[in-house]
């Protein structure tokens, strides 16, 4: 009993060993030979080295990542309207609503345009006299201008604790026309106005400005002051 | 009501069919939501980087970046970019200390400044004309303009003249070719086509209005002032096309401000 199992473990020791001989029949033992070829490759140049031929660089295939920049929106335009009073020389005070666009070309400097109507009332001559002079049409005061301004005295005003919202002050003067009682005037215009902007993309202005152009429509000529103060709500995109 | 809300939730979350619709949903928007970024990320390679309450070198500073930190840069106004740091901070970063970052890449971080070069090379111009005459009317104008290239502009122009005899409003669209952009004084000649519309003052025999084609050739010259202005003067010589036996000639002068962006 004990002689067949030294037998049995004899046919086993050498089946193996018979199997660890015939290994490189079936593609095993590969990795070991790569190995060794690497060695001898790096015996090589190591020798070339030694020899002074340049070493064999790797080229690294690293692809760079390559950065989308995303656009930077800019938000210089700025678009509304505004609502407010106008006192038309010697036809009383009405309201008055218009829009107005602008472009902010530096943090100092903007350029705003700006086109309104009112109705004129009637002179102490026509309420006296029953009389009119200009018809319901003339009666419309419309304007528009082209103003170059300038921001003034930054802050900030604070509501409450919690919130802060930056304002300005600005100034500004332009030209354009005016149409009332049926002629069309050159206008001068010049104002100043107040801004607060609750958020980076809206603003509440007050502003103040007089338009004054040469007029004769009384039978006199003279200059007309027609001062006019507005609230306006304006979206910058 | 306060019963109802709850009750939906539930059937809709046991409803199968609408929460498989829901997932496939979630799973189908997920990768927009992460594969780009929404703002440009630049680094700070300066000691720190300063954060103002506005747009505008008057308003306070109230926080700082520091070095090798990163903003989200959200908007431009101007000169000023709005950006928010890592911690979600809000403010505005001037112009010329945004130039000092850079991309992750380690790039500057390059944008159009409004300088001399950008007078040179700029794609939209706009104007005021504050002086302006129309065959001696007063007149106010403005305009706005396309480059082509560095010496090639697309001109509309838009004008109202207010005269003793007559008012009237033209619109001109023409092309302009700049000679030297690159010069402070930067000299160019126009050509272009346009309408008129003339309103007699009523005072007069023929008070009816009229329209009329025009073409013109003209000639100005900018000078670059400083930042995105310049300052722009030219002459126009139009050709009124009326329906009369004799065409009018009028001439144009103008001067007033332009800015580029």
């Amino acid at each position: 009993m004990e002689s067949r199992i030294r037998v049995l473990l004899l046919i086993l020791i050498a089946s193996l060993s018979g199997c660890a001989s015939t290994r490189h029949l079936f593609g095993h033992g590969h990795s070991q030979n790569v190995s060794q070829s690497s060695d001898a490759q790096s015996v090589q140049s190591e020798q070339q080295d030694v020899n002074g031929t340049p070493p064999r660089v790797i080229e690294p295939q690293v692809e760079r990542r390559q950065i989308k920049v995303p656009k930077i929106r800019s938000q210089n335009f700025e678009l509304g309207g505004y609502l407010g009073t106008l006192n038309i020389e010697d036809f009383g005070a009405h309201e008055v609503y218009g829009i107005q666009a602008g472009y902010h070309i530096t943090e100092d400097f903007f350029f705003q345009a700006e086109a309104g109507r009112s109705k004129a009332g009637y002179t102490s001559f026509e309420v006296l006299s029953g009389i009119q002079l200009l018809t319901t049409d003339e009666r419309w005061f419309k304007y528009y201008d082209l103003s170059l301004g300038y921001n003034l005295l930054p802050g900030e005003i604070f509501l409450g604790r919690n919130t802060a919202m930056i304002s300005s002050m600005y100034i500004l003067a332009g030209i354009g026309g005016t149409q009332f009682g049926g002629d069309q005037k050159f206008t001068v215009n010049f104002g100043a106005g107040y801004k607060v902007l609750p958020a980076d993309w809206v603003a509440v202005h007050v502003a103040v400005e007089d338009r004054v152009y040469n007029t004769d429509l009384l039978g006199v000529n003279k200059l007309a002051s027609n001062l006019e103060a507005h609230i306006g709500l304006t979206f910058f995109f | 009501m306060r019963e109802l809300a709850p009750r939906l939730g539930r059937s809709a979350l046991r409803s199968p069919v609408l929460f498989r619709a829901c997932a496939l949903l979630v799973l189908l928007l997920a990768p927009l939501a992460v594969s780009a970024r929404e703002y440009l990320q630049v680094f700070v390679t300066t000691p720190y980087l300063e954060l103002h309450t506005g747009p505008g070198r008057g308003y306070p500073v109230f926080n700082v970046v520091e070095r090798g930190a990163s903003v989200d840069v959200l908007k431009r106004r101007t000169d000023w970019f709005k950006v928010r740091t890592e911690r979600g901070v809000e403010g505005w970063a001037a112009q010329h200390d945004m130039l000092k970052t850079v991309l992750a890449d380690g790039t500057a971080f390059t944008f159009d400044v409004g300088d001399r070069a950008g007078f040179t090379s700029h794609h939209w111009e706009g104007g005021v004309f504050l002086y302006g005459d129309w065959g001696g009317a007063s007149e106010i104008s403005a305009y706005g303009s396309y480059s082509l290239t560095n010496t090639l502009q697309v001109e509309l122009t838009v004008s109202e003249f207010l005269g003793n005899t007559a008012n009237g409003t033209t619109a001109d669209v023409g092309l302009a070719h700049v000679f030297f952009p690159q010069w402070r004084w930067s000299p160019f000649v126009s050509l272009g086509t346009g309408i008129v519309q003339t309103e007699p003052k009523a005072t007069l025999v023929v008070p009816a209005d009229r329209s009329d084609q025009s073409a013109y050739v003209g000639a100005g010259i900018r000078f670059y002032l400083t930042r995105r202005f310049f300052l722009r003067g030219e002459y126009k010589d139009h050709i009124i096309f009326t329906k009369r036996n004799e065409n009018e000639k009028v001439d144009e002068w103008k001067a007033g401000f332009g800015f580029f962006f």
